[in-house]
């Protein structure tokens, strides 16, 4: 499969949308993630333990929301760079839910060929659970 | 409890590092739960295979905080975010130190009353002392 075609700054605009998109968070992918990362808590991987403390069920690590906007940003600009991402983990994203990654572009500065972007994650009820702004670097008009 | 004063004897400073060895396989497994879809993060031949931007936010040190830092939560706090810098690229094989300092500590009123927030940061470098990111984490404790 040939590699999609790279974003370069010209073809942002301000206020542009990135496709949203509802990201796996199946109990089978959260699994995957938390092995990757060494988490062991029975509350990402657990619903029975996770009721047990409290929590509605299993609830998606912080970590891994951040990883989705991310990887959001890169099906929306593929070969760009996130070089910051801030995200503040507001409410639980549960896990088997159908959340929903949002994200539009606030500021552009041409110097750094860089755009501001500012992120959510809601859940069904479209209540935000993840929010957060990130620093992403575009290709230049005629890439090396 | 006076915020301006945990500051000041509490920011700044080392406390603890760790060293963290990168496995191909945990890089390739965080970046397809997260739904990468760019080669150099899903694709370990690719010439440029690195982990996912914000991979180093999985480690964490020895220590969270210094030792005999003051208790401030009447019971555990919460993670209210993270923000990654990113640098260099990581690469697998590589070995990480990850460097923790308290980065902030401030405080803000919610709806439930004060909070007090703690700013964690872990500055990684590589085998050859590159910064490759700095992951700053957000913990909130409730006096």
């Amino acid at each position: 499969m040939p590699a999609p075609e790279k974003k370069r700054f010209e073809d942002v605009s301000f206020g542009e949308d990135l496709e949203s998109g509802s990201p796996d968070v199946s109990l089978e992918t959260v699994k995957r993630f938390t092995r990757a990362s060494g988490m062991k808590f029975g509350r990402f991987t657990d619903h029975e333990f996770a009721r047990k403390e409290g929590l509605p069920g299993a609830i998606v690590p912080g970590i891994m929301s951040q990883g989705l906007l991310v990887g959001m940003i890169h099906r929306w600009a593929p070969g760009s760079t996130v070089v910051k991402i801030d995200t503040v983990f507001r409410a639980p994203v549960l896990v088997d839910s159908t959340p929903q990654c949002r994200g539009v572009v606030t500021d552009l500065d041409a110097d750094a060929r860089q755009v501001e972007v500012d992120l959510t994650i809601v859940n069904e009820a479209n209540e935000t659970r993840v929010l957060g702004t990130a620093t992403v670097r575009l290709q230049a008009d005629n890439p090396q | 409890m006076d915020i301006a004063s945990l500051k000041k004897e509490w920011t700044g400073f080392e406390f603890d590092t760790a060293d963290f060895v990168v496995e191909e396989q945990e890089m390739l497994d965080f970046a397809l739960a997260c739904g990468e879809v760019e080669p150099r993060y899903t694709d370990a031949t690719h010439a440029d295979f690195q982990a996912p931007t914000t991979f180093t936010s999985k480690f964490s040190g020895r220590r969270i905080l210094p030792k005999d830092f003051p208790r401030i939560a009447k019971r555990g706090g919460f993670d209210a975010g993270k923000c990654v810098e990113f640098h260099a690229p990581v690469r697998a094989g590589d070995t990480i130190t990850g460097a923790s300092r308290i980065h902030d500590i401030y405080e803000k009123t919610g709806r439930s009353g004060p909070m007090i927030f703690i700013v964690h940061r872990m500055e990684f470098r590589n085998q050859r002392r590159e910064l490759v990111s700095i992951v700053d984490w957000r913990m909130v404790q409730q006096p």
